[in-house]
């Protein structure tokens, strides 16, 4: 490799603080609107009668004072490092993490109990230590990430790195539930494959951005489709294989459907061939079906979704669930801490802060509710894909594409999930859900957006010759040895040889 | 970027593709918005009332739930809270409504009109969509129903008791409501031993040992062979489809009503005592003749009896308030019309045997249909609810349109001689009400084997503005006369001196 060493993020330079007035007054209404579910949720607690218990837990004021406060350092933070950065992420984000911590709070907080030293903490103090965690690291992101070439220039290292992460988790990861997804290292646990759908990100932005012009010349032929010269299939072949891997290996089917997802979406992005993304349906779905016939995981899920009512008290017992807390919801739900009734002190739905959180907002909030979360990630969506189509270039543009695709894919799948649309996949709503892994990776993912949506950053590096790897694939196909011209490589590559 | 000369396949600007994909994912997150609309409004008021949804299971443990009473207000299902745990329990005031009523326990779950109005009286729903929305904003949101049945206690408490220590089902109905006015099931089971949590576990267990099976509720879920009074189901379709009217005879039908008529190289025979004559109708009715009935339903065809049979609820769990078995005409699947698997089968059906069987509700319907001029009514036993908004009442439904009214007519004079002519009495003893024109069909549905028939009886009065119908069933109790049509006389004729002519 001849490329230049990446260089560090540069340290915060002189201060010069740039006002942030759109994101000033949307964090105030985010304020007003946590302060108000708050008030709504102590009130519901106090009418509870406490012979029927509904699980509720005491609101924490002080939690709530230290979200808030976070939420205005980082914006502080954001004025003073005077970059031009999206004015809507932070607090459309802010909505979503506070919005959690409110549902944290109310849920029982024996769900999930740790011990720290000398306390012992529950499902709400976790929650708000990740949210912390989250916010701070987008923060320190979006201030610091000034230049992308550690992203750019290393895009096969990333994707060896996310495959060994993979292969680590098989083989040295802990057992949950016959499913082996999280990795353990000393005391931190956390879940790789929350950081590999980043990983992937960065790999496929920097392969599409690099070879998308040769993606589209149709040089093979299969029936009436025309595909991609031969060799540049590959990656669509090994992210297939990939999806299925993971399915085979660590029974993570919600996993598999986000990367292929945001897989065809960059695809289509780079290359704007319908017909691609067709063959990988097609793909897809005959994975599917031969994933059905062999792995029971699969077949369960799939049946369960089929018809969970015939199954209400065995495995399609969440889902049922879950559709009753929407139906108890209606309209305009029950509100905040007035739903989810326990019975002999049972939540109705076991997973709720993981994997049902849209259910018991839906509940608690009513289909309007519901409709307000999925507009707030639509915003995160829209804003992402508006900074991938003002980027500077492609690597940046299908990066922040990548990167939004994964917050709205994943939500999309489980908010569809919850609501038997589609089976049943075990993976986070973004930012909602309990789960510290899913937390940091939703904020490295809008501290990157963050940075990459400033219109200041270092501009993008001259295109550089193509790796070895490239070279040698590209003589395998037609284009090298008829007719040199038509391979769309820019002259400054000569230099460089 | 700068490609050299002509390129033949350039990409498009990322900037459209991207609003491609935005405009994809938009285009997905509004399909879940719809899935969220499907799930919150338009199935919310009945997965909410599912009974193992926990809002209403939470319910049932904390809210004392709302009465039952009978049509004249008299109190059915009470509460008591029990002097240990202080939780309420149910208190029943009769016996005779175990099979409707049913129960409700903490530990054992419920049954009956407990079970399936189970969300209303605990108070968790209902049934208003604007009331469920308005109830949100109240400090107690449980808001326990009140149940109004239209059964009248006496008729109820009468039905048992004529039913005695046989097993058997009496139906009772206002034909042009649709209201139930007795549902008699016995073996009855003792409600209060399984209600009170004192009780509740030794009871229950019991009632599960019982051979007799006193869950079952014989009127809406007991499966018979129903013998004769299918002939008025054959009667419906024939006359329903125009190929049996008041005059039809056949040629063939006197020397068979002797020798016995060959269909399928079966040979149907007539029991005995009927004279080789030739029948129409109402003579065909009156003597219940078979071989009539089997010609009839042959000429109607297969396909025309299954059709009217179906509009008449027949092939499906009937809308109830209670848990309903299928009544079949046909175990289906052959090969002939209407899923018949031959003319004997089809023939053997048209008088009520093969593979026909019914519920009692659903010969109840059958006389409904003819006693409201071809006009079925859903039948309902909760007529009202009363909450802290107010009394909904239930309105009358209409289930069907089967035949027209002058072919209704057709078969209720068929009917009326059946229970009132000098030759039908025979059959039909005891079914006459003194001084009201009474209609009806008696059966004796042979069961194979050496036991006695099933005794059955459906009919209606008075024949021109009916307004009680009623279908009488005793297990091994005999022949029709014996023991069904007596007991159905004795009913209608205490309905007329309560509720007056």
């Amino acid at each position: 490799m001849t490329a230049a060493a990446p260089s560090l993020p540069a340290i915060l330079g002189p201060i010069r603080p740039r006002p942030r007035g759109r994101e000033t007054r949307l964090l105030v209404i985010v304020a007003v609107t946590i302060l108000v579910g708050s008030v709504s949720l102590e009130l519901a607690r106090r009418v509870t009668d406490p012979g029927e218990s509904q699980g509720l837990s005491p609101a924490n004021p002080l939690h709530l004072a230290i979200y808030l406060g976070l939420i205005g350092i980082a914006h502080v933070v954001l004025i003073l490092s005077g970059r031009r950065m999206d004015q809507i992420l932070l607090p459309a984000t802010a909505m979503l993490g506070g919005i959690s911590l409110l549902l944290m709070e109310r849920l029982p907080q024996t769900q999930v109990v740790q011990s720290v030293g000398p306390w012992t903490l529950g499902l709400g103090d976790i929650q708000l230590a990740w949210l912390i965690l989250s916010f701070s690291l987008a923060t320190i992101l979006a201030v610091t990430v000034r230049s992308d070439r550690w992203l750019r220039l290393y895009k096969y290292t990333w994707a060896a790195a996310g495959v060994g992460l993979l292969v680590a988790t098989y083989f040295l990861g802990d057992d949950i539930n016959g499913q082996r997804l999280s990795l353990s290292l000393g005391p931190i646990s956390g879940q790789p494959a929350e950081l590999l759908k980043v990983i992937l990100v960065v790999f496929l932005a920097g392969y599409l951005s690099e070879y998308r012009p040769l993606l589209v010349e149709e040089s093979t032929k299969v029936g009436p489709i025309s595909l991609p010269p031969l060799p540049f299939l590959a990656p669509m072949v090994a992210m297939w294989a990939i999806a299925l891997g993971l399915v085979v290996v660590q029974r993570d089917l919600g996993a598999a459907l986000l990367f292929f997802t945001v897989f065809l979406c960059l695809l289509y992005a780079a290359t704007g061939r319908v017909g691609y993304v067709v063959v990988g349906v097609v793909l897809f779905l005959a994975g599917s079906f031969v994933m059905y016939h062999l792995v029971a995981t699969v077949q369960t899920r799939v049946d369960i979704w089929l018809d969970p009512f015939k199954s209400a008290s065995g495995d399609g017992y969440q889902i049922v669930q879950s559709l009753y807390a929407f139906a108890r919801g209606g309209l305009l739900g029950t509100g905040l801490g007035a739903g989810l009734p326990t019975v002999g002190g049972n939540l109705p739905i076991p997973a709720v802060h993981t994997d049902f959180p849209l259910a018991a907002l839906g509940e608690e909030l009513g289909l309007v509710g519901v409709m307000a979360i999925l507009g707030l990630f639509l915003v995160v969506v829209e804003r992402g894909l508006r900074i991938a189509a003002s980027a500077a270039d492609e690597f940046r543009a299908l990066l922040a594409a990548g990167l939004a695709l994964v917050i709205g894919t994943q939500a999309l799948i489980i908010a569809a999930g919850n609501l038997k649309l589609i089976p049943l996949t075990g993976i986070t709503l973004p930012f909602v859900s309990y789960g510290g892994s899913s937390l940091l990776v939703n904020g490295i993912i809008v501290g990157l957006l963050l940075a990459l949506s400033d219109r200041g950053v270092e501009p993008p590096p001259p295109p550089r010759p193509r790796s070895r790897l490239a070279r040698l694939t590209g003589r395998v196909t037609r284009l090298e040895t008829p007719d040199r011209a038509r391979a769309p490589l820019p002259p400054a590559r000569e230099p460089g040889r | 970027m700068s490609a050299e000369g002509r390129t033949p396949a350039r990409p498009k600007p990322l900037g459209q593709t991207i609003a491609h994909v935005g405009l994809a994912l938009t285009v997905a997150f509004a399909g879940i918005a719809l899935g969220a609309g499907y799930w919150q409004v338009l199935r919310s008021p009945d997965l909410s009332r599912a009974p193992d949804n926990p809002a209403v299971i939470a319910a049932a443990r904390n809210v004392v739930r709302g009465l039952i009473v009978d049509r004249d207000g008299k109190v059915l299902a009470s509460n008591k809270r029990s002097t240990t745990t202080g939780e309420p329990y149910r208190v029943y005031a009769h016996r005779s409504f175990s099979t409707v009523i049913g129960y409700a326990t903490t530990d054992f779950g419920t049954a009956g009109l407990e079970r399936s109005w189970n969300a209303e009286l605990t108070g968790v729903s209902n049934r208003d969509p604007i009331g469920d929305v308005l109830r949100k904003f109240r400090s107690d949101p449980y808001d326990p129903q009140k149940l109004t049945l239209g059964i009248s206690s006496a008729l109820q408490q009468a039905a048992i008791d004529g039913l005695g220590d046989d097993r058997g089902a009496v139906v009772m109905l206002d034909p042009t409501t649709g209201e139930i006015l007795a549902l008699a099931s016995t073996p009855t089971y003792d409600t209060n031993a399984i209600a009170n949590p004192k009780t509740s576990r030794d009871a229950f267990a019991a009632i599960l040992d019982d051979r007799s099976k006193p869950l079952l509720t014989r009127a809406t879920q007991g499966q018979y062979v129903p013998g004769s009074v299918f002939k008025i189901v054959t009667a419906i379709a024939g006359v329903g489809s125009g190929k049996i009217t008041a005059t039809t005879t056949f040629a063939n039908q006197p020397a068979a009503e002797r020798d016995g008529l060959v269909v399928g190289g079966f040979r149907i025979h007539e029991h005995p005592g009927v004279p080789a004559r030739s029948f129409n109708l109402a003579a065909a009715t009156e003597w219940s003749s078979n071989i009539w009935y089997a010609l009839a339903g042959m000429r109607t065809g297969g396909d025309n009896l299954v059709t009217f049979a179906s509009r008449m609820g027949f092939g499906q769990a009937l809308p109830f308030d209670l848990p309903t078995a299928a009544s079949q005409v046909t175990g289906g699947g052959g090969g002939a019309p209407g899923g018949f698997a031959d003319d004997t089968e089809l023939a053997n059906a048209s008088y009520g045997q093969a593979e026909t069987l019914v519920t009692p509700l659903q010969m109840a319907l059958v006389a409904a249909t003819v006693a409201n001029g071809g006009t079925l009514m859903r039948p309902h036993l909760v007529i009202a609810t009363t909450g802290r908004d107010g009394t909904r009442t239930i309105a009358p439904e209409q289930m069907a349109v089967v035949i027209d009214p002058d072919q209704a007519s057709v078969i209720a004079d068929a009917m009326q001689r059946a229970v009132e002519s000098p030759i039908g009495e025979q059959f039909t003893t005891g079914a006459k009400v003194p001084g009201v024109p009474t209609a009806g069909k008696s059966g004796t549905a042979e069961l194979g084997g050496s036991g006695a028939p099933h005794s059955w009886f459906i009919g209606f009065a008075p024949v021109d503005h009916p307004r009680v119908v009623i279908a009488v069933i005793v297990e091994r109790g005999g022949r029709g006369g014996a023991r069904a049509a007596p007991l159905a006389g004795d009913l209608m004729a205490l309905f007329f001196k309560t509720f007056g002519r």
